[in-house]
């Protein structure tokens, strides 16, 4: 039986769904947000969220959209981790944070004795993740970025450049590698980085394909976002965020955003949704909140539900960094966990049967 | 409950029927008329005319590939179109999975094939297709760029080894069939290959493209698949690729093959722009060649996204993306490249490519071989199936449009001298026990007791494409889901897949291959049922072995 709370006093499950389902059904627009759960939890969201006529968001959503927009701006070449490790002959690391995105990075792709040459542009606090690795350049800080990545796309292209933080002949060497590159891969976390700096990245990979073949590999943020997007994408048509307020999925990155909406009192009910791990809102307002989490000590919520952790408790399906794909995700340690899905699915049945407009 | 539609032009040409008359289903199945006729339920569809639902063999439907374009251009779900009957706001495209099953659905439409499914992405592909409703479904596994079959094949391995790696990745990837897209081209690209024709070698393995399509071919003819090999040549969109064409339907050699949107490997050479339309000659060769079928992937005019895993192909038309953004993936074995397109009247280019694909329907003479589609969304989307049908049925309107086209394009076809119109008869043909029987689905694309009740009931019209565009009645296994063009339920189908017989010795194989290549477990690639979410998602079609 599921460990559930209302207002932090013990309450049996289906007690505390009657008052989640009350809570929604009494609200005016209600959001679905955090949404770190598997692929069945996001398609149970997404049906609820229209269900209700509400708004639902992820977590890093604004990471993933400075990628979609760069995407859906001017376009993007991508590959997956498995090429990038088989064949990429040249990695350019660009930014901090990949790392933390891709635990697994350094054991997959600079493991293996020198096959392939390796920059990294301003690693920020990466940088001692790269000095364990003495045949990897290392260039420029954070700030430095942008005009780094700008001259360098500048070299690339037979242009001359001004002084930048990267003495000229470093940027030089580094531009003659890219370009004789055999197949050359980028690696960037969206959620470091910003959008104007993605494009211009993904601007230079394109630039080196006239030539030679080159691209890129987008980490993912954590908490099953991109597979989270992905099922966004095919049940609604639109990336998150989404709102179903007037009858049909509508796709506003400003108006939806979740933290947005409640600090604005548009939102006046929460659904908040986290799998992975002991993540809170990002908002300060207080206002009506159902919780789903997998670690709920840490919420102080009106009504709180204990779900598992996908993959860990339960078979999930969800996305494999290793292959940047969605696979299904056996239980690694099965226990008597209730699923996110399964939650969101009684409280949907606990919704009453027609919800006033 | 014993369903009875009375008085409708019964069209059922895979048992030799059309005439007025009856037709009777129950528990989902079409059942002869009961001796004493007391039906629970009655239709009166007397002066309409009754077909079994339609099958559409190669519609990009689902995938990670779809769903990047539908992320690509949102532009296309902003402009609305008020037009459905429920007063909701119709997106012009980037359709998600429920608008999809409803759109086929309110057309007649109970069954779509996903031509190109990539095996690593599986098991997304099989996610969006359960969450398409109504219709019954299946995918085609790609294979071709793969290293695992290059390596076979360079290694000179026997036809045994190529067939139990087919078998074992159609059993791990849910599929239906094979498709092969540019055989050894999207490899040849990560290597910077920048063009690729059936007899050139992929480096690093040395195999041709023809070498990879013949060996898909005869595994697939030794698994005894429903479906033959599902091919998408090279040089796709090229001027004078139906030399290609003609040389991939000759590389037959006598076996079944499958060419998909064969429109778009109609091209010559001729008149003052070098880019004409080759179809007549292209048509004369599919009628002579009486193994190969063929999916026509007609163009018609208006903006829509082309998603396609020739990878190669897709880089190379990226700069006639319009609008001017585009996504080239380098996936696994194949990728894939998402490049939006505008197909207007006034340009040379897609006036020739429209008047072509008519011509590969107009000129060919079996219906059972010449199958209806758009390569949804490369050449249409699918909503565009009932103008074209009325292109087809209707000389004069055929003339209209011609007139409103440049010359110069029309005058490097024969297109305007075409009075063929197809009959309802060849269009059902076309478009039910075709497919059907090209897939392998015994059961569907008839109406002979025993079908599965996928039954459509269209109001004849003088404009076909009025008639063909709202159905009147759609029933899906026996339960009412259309009315006059609305969906009114929505019942989940489910996916097609075969499971030949592999030797055990496969799963050891693929597993120290995957070890070794990838330092990973091959079950990421693999679809478990209880992953989908649905109830009873899967349903096994039988192979001939």
């Amino acid at each position: 039986m599921a460990a559930a709370w209302i207002r932090g006093k013990t309450a049996s499950l289906d007690d505390a769904v009657a008052q989640a389902a009350g809570l929604l059904a009494a609200s005016r627009l209600p959001v679905i947000a955090g949404l770190g759960t598997d692929v069945a939890g996001a398609r149970a969201a997404v049906g609820l969220a229209q269900r209700l006529g509400g708004a639902i968001d992820h977590m890093h959503s604004a990471a993933l959209l400075r990628n979609l927009d760069v995407m859906r701006g001017s376009g993007m070449m991508v590959t997956t981790p498995n090429e990038a490790r088989l064949r990429g002959d040249l990695l350019l690391l660009v930014g901090p944070g990949l790392a933390e995105a891709w635990a697994e990075m350094p054991e997959r792709l600079f493991s293996d004795g020198g096959r392939r040459r390796i920059a990294w542009l301003c690693p920020g606090d990466d940088a001692k993740t790269a000095g364990r690795y003495p045949d990897m350049r290392v260039l420029g800080e954070p700030d430095d970025l942008p005009i780094i990545l700008a001259a360098l796309r500048a070299r690339c292209a037979g242009q001359p450049v001004g002084q930048t933080a990267v003495a000229a002949d470093l940027l030089a060497a580094l531009a003659a590698d890219l370009t004789n590159a055999r197949f050359g891969v980028a690696l960037w976390s969206a959620a470091h980085l910003d959008t104007l700096t993605i494009d211009m990245l993904c601007g230079l990979v394109k630039d080196l394909n006239s030539t030679t073949r080159f691209s890129g590999l987008p980490l993912a943020p954590p908490d099953n976002a991109a597979a989270v997007q992905q099922v966004s994408g095919w049940m609604n048509g639109f990336p998150l965020p989404v709102c179903f307020a007037r009858g049909f999925a509508e796709h506003d990155p400003w108006r939806f955003d979740a933290t947005r909406l409640v600090e604005s009192g548009e939102a006046d009910c929460a659904l908040w949704i986290s799998c992975y791990g002991p993540h809170a809102p990002a908002w300060k307002r207080e206002l009506p909140t159902i919780a789903l989490a997998a670690a709920p000590s840490d919420l102080h919520a009106d009504v709180v539900i204990a779900v598992g952790q996908p993959g860990i408790d339960h078979d999930a399906v969800g996305y494999l960094s290793a292959t940047a794909t969605i696979a299904a995700l056996p239980a690694r340690s099965p226990a008597d966990a209730l699923p996110a899905a399964e939650a969101l699915a009684m409280i949907a049945a606990a919704l009453p049967a027609a919800r006033p407009c | 409950m014993l369903t009875r539609l009375t008085g409708g032009r019964v069209i059922d040409p895979a048992n030799g029927r059309d005439a007025v008359g009856d037709l009777h289903f129950r528990d989902g199945r079409i059942v002869d008329a009961p001796p004493g006729g007391r039906a629970d339920e009655s239709y009166d569809v007397s002066g309409k005319i009754v077909m079994a639902g339609a099958i559409d063999i190669h519609s990009h439907i689902a995938g990670n590939n779809e769903t990047l374009g539908r992320l690509l251009l949102p532009e296309q779900r902003y402009a609305l179109d008020f037009v459905h009957p429920g007063h909701m706001p119709q997106p012009r495209g980037a359709w998600n999975t429920f608008e999809t099953g409803g759109l086929y659905a309110a057309m007649g439409f109970t069954t779509v094939v996903e031509p190109a499914m990539l095996p690593h992405h599986a098991l997304q592909a099989h996610l969006e297709l359960s969450d398409i409703p109504i219709i019954d479904k299946a995918a085609l596994t790609v294979l071709g760029n793969d290293d695992f079959l290059l390596s076979l094949l360079r290694a000179k391995e026997s036809a045994a080894a190529v067939r139990d790696y087919v078998a074992w990745t159609l059993a791990a990837s849910r599929g239906l069939g094979i498709k092969v897209i540019n055989a050894g081209g999207a490899e040849a690209f990560k290597d910077n290959v920048r063009s690729f024709s059936l007899d050139d070698e992929v480096p690093a393995y040395g195999v041709s493209s023809r070498a990879i399509v013949k060996a898909l071919q005869r595994a697939v003819s030794e698994l005894g698949l429903p479906h033959p090999l599902h091919v998408h040549c090279n040089n796709l969109g090229l001027a004078g690729n139906v030399e290609t064409a003609l040389a991939t339907i000759d590389a037959a050699e006598g076996l079944p093959l499958h060419l998909a949107h064969l429109q778009f490997y109609a091209y010559g050479k001729e008149g003052p722009r070098g880019f004409s339309s080759a179809a007549a000659r292209l048509a004369e060769a599919v009628n002579a060649a009486k193994h190969v079928t063929v999916d026509v992937g007609q163009v018609m005019f208006g903006q829509t996204v082309t998603i396609s895993c020739d990878v190669l192909r897709q880089f190379n038309a990226r700069n006639q993306a319009r609008p001017r953004k585009y996504v080239i993936f380098d996936g696994d074995s194949n990728g894939a490249g998402i490049v939006p397109y505008d197909y207007r009247r006034s340009d040379f280019y897609n006036a020739v490519q429209w008047a072509a694909g008519l011509e590969l329907f107009l000129l060919t003479d079996d219906p059972w071989r010449v199958l209806f589609t758009t390569d949804h969304p490369n050449g249409a989307p699918f909503t565009a199936y009932p103008d074209i049908l009325a292109l087809l049925m209707d000389r004069d309107l055929r003339a209209q449009w011609i007139a409103t086209l440049p010359a110069e394009a029309m005058a490097v076809t024969v297109l305007p001298s075409i009075t063929r119109e197809y009959t309802l008869a060849e269009v059902a043909t076309m478009t039910r026990p075709a497919p059907a029987r090209l897939l392998g689905l015994k059961d569907r694309g008839h109406l002979a007791p025993g079908a599965v009740a996928d039954v459509a009931v269209y109001t004849p019209d003088r404009d076909k494409a009025k008639m063909f565009r709202a159905a009147a009645l759609v029933f899906k296994n026996g339960e009412l889901v259309v009315r006059d063009g609305a969906v009114i339920a929505q019942p989940f189908g489910r996916a097609f897949d075969v499971r030949p017989e592999a030797a055990r010795e496969i799963e050891r194989r693929m597993r120290d291959y995957y070890d070794a290549r990838y330092g990973l477990s091959p079950s990421f690639l693999c679809v478990p049922e209880a992953a989908i979410g649905r109830p009873d998602p899967f349903e096994a079609v039988s192979c001939s072995r």
